[in-house]
């Protein structure tokens, strides 16, 4: 049974090593779809997927 | 361990005393209780049946203390309110003379030790600890028992005595002693607890279907 | 292991009942003090030859014993005893039914007695379908002549903790006994406990203790060693000197756990010590929220370098009870590959009634995960409110950023298994002590009993 809670905690550190060091994430932020090469040139156009925040209605 | 043999004083019939050491037999013929003096043989009295006993241990029986070997030469038995017990007498290779108590098949081996300063009995209540040969004993039983017979040879003469007081004393380990109250003067024994397969016991009773 | 030599052998014997006339075998060869009348119940005197009746009864329950007199068995090797005496075949020649009272509940446990003519007495107690193994004492435990007193005993070195008190009351007798007994009789009895060893002493009203050593032992070995036909009893809860199944790996656990934990931190710190946080952009920019609508444009083209490893981007404003609104995209100048997030910075702040306040923060990070190394440029595109007033705000990009989430997670996944094994042993051991005398006193019954 220790034997057995040996490996896992093991994977658990190999894991977290591998995480840290690849820099994951939870939750991963983000990611979309190529955008396309006139981005560069004209902002504009490119309309991002994740459009639009939610406003504050701000107060105290 | 030179033989005498005699003839007992009351019924004639041949009396071997195995151990120069002993002072007290039994006629194994009259029952007559025979203690030897530097001249003759006398009888002192008789002795009842001896009551029905669980002893696997018989005269005769061998064992080994340690490195020494015995035979048991012979017993008090005693009675109190639970029940009886036995001291057997046991003579070593080489003709020392030490005791085998047996209560209900708890085995302990003693020697007599010269002491003058043993307590009184009610200088040694449950619980007291007493310090001799450089271990400390504490009394665990207190026991009033009276004298219900002897068998075979004995190194005192002792029988029919009235109510004795018995102080047995035990250490961390398993040493034993035992405070004999029978005489005027309390008697010292010292020994250790022993169980029945260390003292590598041969010729013990039998019992049927065992 | 005895030679004959031609000696007498001691037989068996029985007794006739002068209550009722019936025979009984006894089986102890001259030990018995009480012989039970198997018939009618009455105690007989095992030493008088006129076989005296010492107590006479009617009985009004039976007890039937779950192992009948006469069963042998090599039982003492289901025990850690040791040498020859474990290997000796001993006899059930007893058989007792004793209890205490607690708040008017009787609990009720069994007793029997074993018997070699050459290793004398042991006893086998049986309560809710545990069982032990019990020795008579010859030493005294340290702490006292009363059973009770002393709320720990120490016996050869090991510390035993009290676990009840109680006066038990024998109930029911049968077979033979090398003491007196009798139904109704009581004595004042403690047990103590040092899993798997049980230590009780017990005094009747004459004042003498006597102490016993008890071991707990499997039903299923009892039935075995003693070749009895079914099944033992079920076990009920959890009995007081019932070893742990597991005390000893909670222990192994956290051991382990340890070793983990520090191979973790090792990894964590190594970690922290090696990234590079090393800034790849970092430029100010001014937004106008009164201004054009559309306001999104690029940085220039920057560089992240190295393994694929997080990047963070910092959003530092300098916002006054205003919000801004930052949509950004990251994308590889070279693959098209764009990682878009939006991001929210509002910071409010005054003074009320003469205490000051504020909500939300100036400045904003957000990590991306594992983003491959190559040459990217950021869109931006700012949005906030009409009537704002201009914002300036700082925007940073970091490679190769340090994170302490992992190390928490795995700390919290290397714990979760020695605490449940430590639970689970706690779990255990308040199952055990419910049924003690420090029992909490929310369990207003103080369970069970216990055992010579």
């Amino acid at each position: 049974m220790s034997k057995l809670y040996l490996l896992y905690g093991l994977i658990v550190v190999g894991a977290m090593a591998t995480a840290q060091y690849q820099g994951w994430r939870l939750t991963p932020v983000g990611e979309a779809q190529i955008a396309p090469k006139t981005v560069r040139d004209n902002p504009g156009s490119y309309r991002p997927v994740y459009g639009g925040f939610r406003r504050y209605l701000g107060g105290k | 361990m030179a033989s005498q043999s005699a003839s007992c004083p009351n019924c004639g019939a041949p009396i071997v005393f195995r151990w120069s050491s002993s002072v007290q037999t039994v006629c194994d013929h009259c029952r007559s209780v025979v203690i030897r003096t530097d001249v003759d043989l006398q009888k002192v009295g008789v002795v009842a049946d001896l009551p029905l006993d669980g002893s696997p241990i018989q005269i005769g029986t061998e064992g080994q203390y340690g490195d020494k070997p015995f035979v048991v030469a012979g017993r008090i038995m005693y009675q109190y309110e639970q029940g009886t017990w036995n001291e057997w007498r046991i003579v070593l290779d080489g003709g020392a003379d030490g005791w085998l108590s047996d209560a209900q098949n708890e085995l302990a081996i003693s020697f007599r030790v010269d002491n003058p300063h043993l307590p009184a009995p009610e200088m040694a209540p449950l619980g007291y600890s007493f310090n001799w040969n450089g271990v400390e004993f504490t009394v665990v039983s207190r026991t009033l028992a009276h004298y219900a017979g002897v068998e075979g040879e004995l190194p005192f003469q002792y029988w029919d005595k009235t109510d004795v007081m018995f102080v047995d004393l035990r250490s961390e380990r398993l040493d034993f002693a035992t405070l004999d109250y029978s005489d005027d003067k309390p008697t010292l024994y010292i020994g250790k607890a022993m169980d029945f397969d260390a003292l590598r016991l041969r010729n013990v009773r039998t019992f049927e279907g065992w | 292991m005895a030679e004959a030599q031609g000696r007498p052998v001691v037989s068996v014997r029985s007794v006739n009942c002068p209550n009722c006339g019936a025979a009984t075998a006894v089986r102890t060869f001259g030990h018995a003090v009480n012989v039970v009348c198997q018939s009618c119940g009455s105690i007989l005197d095992g030493k008088d030859p006129g076989v005296a009746i010492l107590q006479q009864y009617t009985q009004a329950v039976r007890y039937e014993p779950l192992i009948p007199l006469g069963t042998r068995g090599k039982i003492l090797r289901a025990t850690s005893a040791s040498g020859p005496e474990r290997d000796a075949d001993h006899e059930v020649v007893g058989f007792q039914v004793r209890q205490i009272l607690v708040d008017g509940v009787a609990y009720q446990w069994r007793e029997y007695l074993l018997f070699n003519p050459y290793y004398g007495f042991h006893y086998l107690t049986e309560y809710g379908g545990h069982w032990n193994v019990v020795t008579t004492l010859r030493s005294l435990p340290e702490g006292g002549a009363t059973p009770g007193s002393g709320r720990s005993r120490s016996y050869h070195g090991q510390t035993y903790r009290r676990f009840q008190t109680a006066s038990a009351q024998t109930v029911f007798v049968l077979g033979e006994f090398p003491w007196q007994v009798r139904v109704g009789e009581t004595a004042a009895v403690a047990d103590y406990v040092a899993p798997p060893r049980m230590l009780s002493g017990e005094m009747t009203a004459d004042k003498e203790a006597t102490w016993s050593l008890g071991e707990y032992v499997d039903g299923v070995d009892v039935w075995s060693h003693l070749s009895l036909p079914g099944a033992p009893p079920a076990r009920e809860g959890v009995f007081a000197n019932q070893p742990s199944p597991f005390a000893g790996a909670a222990g192994r656990m956290w051991r382990a756990a340890t070793l983990l934990l520090a191979l973790a931190a090792l990894l964590w710190v190594m970690h922290l010590a090696t990234a590079r946080e090393k800034v790849a952009f970092a430029q100010v920019f001014t937004y106008d929220p009164r201004g054009i609508q559309d306001s999104s444009f690029v940085t220039p083209v920057f560089e992240l370098d190295g393994r694929p490893s997080a990047v963070r981007v910092e959003t530092a404003t300098d916002l006054d009870n205003q919000w801004v609104g930052v949509g950004y995209a990251l994308v590889n100048d070279d693959t098209g590959q764009t990682y878009e997030f939006a991001r929210e910075v509002s910071y409010y702040q005054g003074v009320d009634e003469g205490e000051s306040w504020s909500e939300g923060s100036r400045g904003d990070d957000v990590t991306l995960s594992r983003i491959p190394s190559g040459r990217y440029f950021l869109r931006i595109e700012p949005e906030g409110d009409r009537a704002g007033h201009p914002v300036r705000y700082r925007v940073r990009v970091v490679r190769d950023v340090a994170t302490s989430l992992w190390f928490l997670v795995a700390v919290v996944l290397i714990v979760i298994p020695p605490i449940a094994s430590t639970w689970r042993s706690a779990t255990f051991e308040r199952r055990r002590w419910a049924e003690s005398d420090d029992a909490p006193a929310a369990s207003s019954h103080d369970g069970d009993d216990d055992d010579e």
